[in-house]
């Protein structure tokens, strides 16, 4: 692993709650909704960190905080070591260094529009100089692999294919020349012989251009397959996480390991019907570890207290009691917090 | 095996692309233990000048309390095909060619052939839920979204099983609810209420709900998250287990195809490229496709390598490659793919087919290690180079 990478984006304690309304409860009762608790993570240039978690994990807000689209509730955030403000608005220049690629490409890019306006459109509005745009929306779609430009900058979305179109989109968290590209599940609207490509590429961008990439996905595989990092997400938290593919290899969460026995393996004839514990209902508990009602290993202390990350490899945490004989896992307070360059030292638990 | 029998076999199953079943109507249809006979079926979108073929002349077939697996990827025409020979298929969608016969006979071998082609509304409500039901993809937009569970039971056991009393039919909602694990107070919720996965299993209730003899599965489980995926597929397995119905199984995800599947086709551009059993079509693939398709999972053991996936976008159905639709994207391409579409022979090997010229058997076409492999059955496509 590259110990050089610096981080470009750090995040600390991020935490996002919703109030929502109970259905079925007292008019206008309301309960909070922890949709994101307590995440720390740190995209390094170069590296890929591959976030799985499935519907509802709290993954694509997570991602949204980080693309401050989303305001967090508690929780840090520093760009290339500066503090962010989390209170005020999202500046025009953290845009630029941190860009979203979002799920669906026919849904994010405008359809009455021609290739060629959806990618000049960001760099004027970051303040580009408009004798180069047409060029610079050339360049980044050589970038994608998307050549020659000229066949696709007059082309309108709905005349280029699923994975195209993602290429473009791509391209255009690009062309701003971004630190930190954030990829919300790129690859699961893809059809399956197009989604290597794009996986590659994200890798390619990462090795070539030492962009920081943070891959959101449910599908463990392809984790695997490109990720520097893997942190899985279970109900807001992150239950484990791992350097390298420790946690795909040796998972240690019950849930990780839930996660991965689900994946279809034609190579192994005997895992059509995996021990998935009690049929579910998708529960998550409201105290304690929030997997326990879906637990096989559960035990008192899970309903009670709910457990905190706990160190089971060199660089490898699992968020389980069954690994309380292991030392806990602390947060680097490495957040080296420094406002308007003056270094500040402060620590935090 | 020799030469001379691989050229037998070959003649033995004529190609697809041609009509090998002009005088079949004029017949008695025979079945025997196939539950369901799909010959030479063709599909278009539109009509005239415009049409695009979505379906190209498809041969299919499928023996009772079997699940075959059809997997392509979008656009390739796997449920126009199966929407075509259930006749679910509105206008534009066209059913150009073909036939399709489906046997109402019951287990013990009785005999009583339904053509669906040919079938009028009447005979095809009766066989619709009762004989074949459909779980369509989506599961949220195929319940109805103001109407309770609860009556959407009620409504199918009222209109296929009208003998059952009021109470007889709540009764069997309810164990319905139970064979698919799920509590029976959700008969009182709305759909809006219900998660992801209980909706597609209220759909998997629902369509078992008067016991048909063959399912039918549109990408069941491709909104939802891989253990309630997992957990879905262990019920349809139990339940099919239990029930003894036949299942088809349309999927983009090919693995999940191995695991589950007795038969699998491979579709693409609205032809089949491959038919072969599911372990030998995982252990030796014949097509590139089909090939490419299994080299684009990434794998959850051993080292990582990279992948490369397949090269190229799946084309465009109204602007199709000449010859071969995949010889553009096809590593192994020759110069006679983009010339002749290859028809679907049988490889040698027992039932198995694939529409490739690599496989063609003549002299100079020397087939790839890897599209060569032995399978489970220990047979080879073609001699030992």
């Amino acid at each position: 692993m590259n110990v050089e990478a610096t981080s470009e984006l750090q995040a600390r304690h991020l935490t996002r709650h919703f109030s929502v309304r109970t259905p079925g409860r007292v008019l206008n009762a309301r309960r909070v909704l922890r949709a994101v608790d307590d995440v720390s993570l740190d995209l390094r240039g170069g590296e890929v960190v591959a976030v799985v978690g499935e519907s509802g994990s709290g993954k694509s807000v997570l991602a949204r905080m980080l693309a401050r689209i989303v305001r967090p509730t508690s929780g840090e955030l520093a760009l290339q070591g500066n503090t962010i403000p989390l209170k005020a608005k999202r500046t025009l220049d953290y845009a630029s260094q941190v860009q979203l690629v979002l799920q669906d490409p026919f849904a994010s890019m405008n359809p009455v529009h021609q290739i060629r306006h959806n990618l000049v459109r960001p760099l004027l509005i970051h303040g580009a100089d408009k004798a180069h745009v047409q060029a610079q929306a050339a360049h980044a779609l050589e970038r994608v692999s998307l050549s020659p430009p000229e066949k696709f900058l007059d082309r309108y979305p709905h005349e280029l294919s699923g994975g195209q179109l993602q290429r473009v989109s791509i391209a255009r968290a690009l062309c701003v020349r971004p630190k930190v590209l954030l990829a919300d599940e790129p690859i699961s609207m893809l059809d399956v012989s197009v989604r290597l490509g794009v996986l590659n590429l994200l890798r390619a961008l990462c090795d070539g251009d030492r962009l920081a990439v943070m891959y959101i996905t449910h599908d463990i595989a392809s984790a695997r397959y490109i990720a520097n990092e893997i942190i899985v997400m279970y109900a807001g938290q992150v239950v484990e996480h791992s350097r390298g593919t420790d946690l795909v290899d040796a998972p240690t969460h019950p849930y990780t390991q839930l996660l991965i026995a689900s994946v279809p393996d034609p190579s192994d004839p005997t895992s059509i019907a995996p021990e998935t514990g009690a049929r579910t209902q998708t529960l998550i508990a409201e105290s304690g570890c929030r997997f326990s009602p879906r637990c096989p290993h559960v035990m008192d202390i899970c309903r009670d207290t709910e457990p905190p990350q706990f160190l089971v490899g060199e660089s490898h945490t699992s968020r389980c009691w069954l690994y309380r004989d292991q030392p806990e896992h602390a947060v680097e307070v490495a957040l080296p917090v420094r406002r308007g360059g003056e270094e500040i030292a402060e620590t935090r638990h | 095996m020799s030469t001379d029998a691989l050229a037998t076999n070959r003649n033995a199953s004529p190609p697809s692309g041609v009509s090998a079943t002009s005088d079949a109507a004029s017949t008695p249809q025979v079945m025997g233990t196939r539950i369901l006979d799909v010959k030479d079926f063709s599909v278009e979108y539109g009509w005239g000048e415009g049409a695009v073929r979505a379906v190209d002349h498809v041969d299919l077939h499928l023996e009772r309390s079997k699940v075959l697996g059809i997997a392509g990827e979008s656009g390739s025409g796997k449920s126009t095909l199966v929407y075509g020979f259930t006749r679910l298929l509105r206008a534009p969608g066209v059913i150009t060619g073909g036939e399709a016969y489906f046997n109402l006979g019951d287990s013990q071998g009785t005999e009583e052939v339904l053509d669906l082609i040919g079938a009028n509304e009447r005979e095809l409500r009766q066989v619709r839920w009762s004989h074949i039901s459909v779980v369509l993809q989506s599961a949220l937009n195929a319940l109805n979204p103001v109407v309770r569970v609860g009556s959407q039971f009620e409504q199918v056991l009222k209109t296929h099983r009208g003998g059952l009393s009021r109470k007889e039919r709540r009764a069997r909602a309810e164990h319905l609810l139970s064979l698919v694990g799920l509590d029976p107070d959700r008969l009182a919720r709305y759909p809006h209420e219900l998660s992801g996965g209980q909706r597609q299993r209220i759909m998997i209730a629902l369509a078992l709900a008067v016991d048909p003899q063959l399912v039918i599965m549109d990408e069941p489980t491709t909104a939802l998250d891989v253990v309630t995926q997992r957990e879905i597929i262990s019920e349809l397995y139990e339940l099919r287990a239990r029930f003894g119905f036949a299942m088809i199984f349309i999927t983009h995800d090919l693995s999940l195809l191995v695991e589950l599947a007795d038969e699998i086709v491979v579709m693409y551009a609205g032809r089949l490229v491959e038919r072969a059993t599911a372990l030998e079509l995982y252990e030796a693939p014949r097509h590139p496709y089909t090939l490419g398709l299994l080299n684009s999972f990434p794998p959850m053991h051993g080292e990582r390598t990279e992948l490369t996936g397949i090269p190229g976008s799946p084309p465009d159905l109204s602007d199709l490659p000449s010859g071969c639709s995949f010889h553009p994207r096809c590593p192994y391409a020759m110069e006679r793919c983009s010339r002749e579409t290859p028809p679907l022979v049988n490889t040698g090997e027992t039932d198995r087919s694939v529409a490739c010229w690599l496989h063609s058997g003549d002299d100079g076409v020397q087939v790839p290690i890897e599209l060569s492999r032995r399978g489970p059955s220990g047979s080879t496509p073609a001699e030992t180079p």
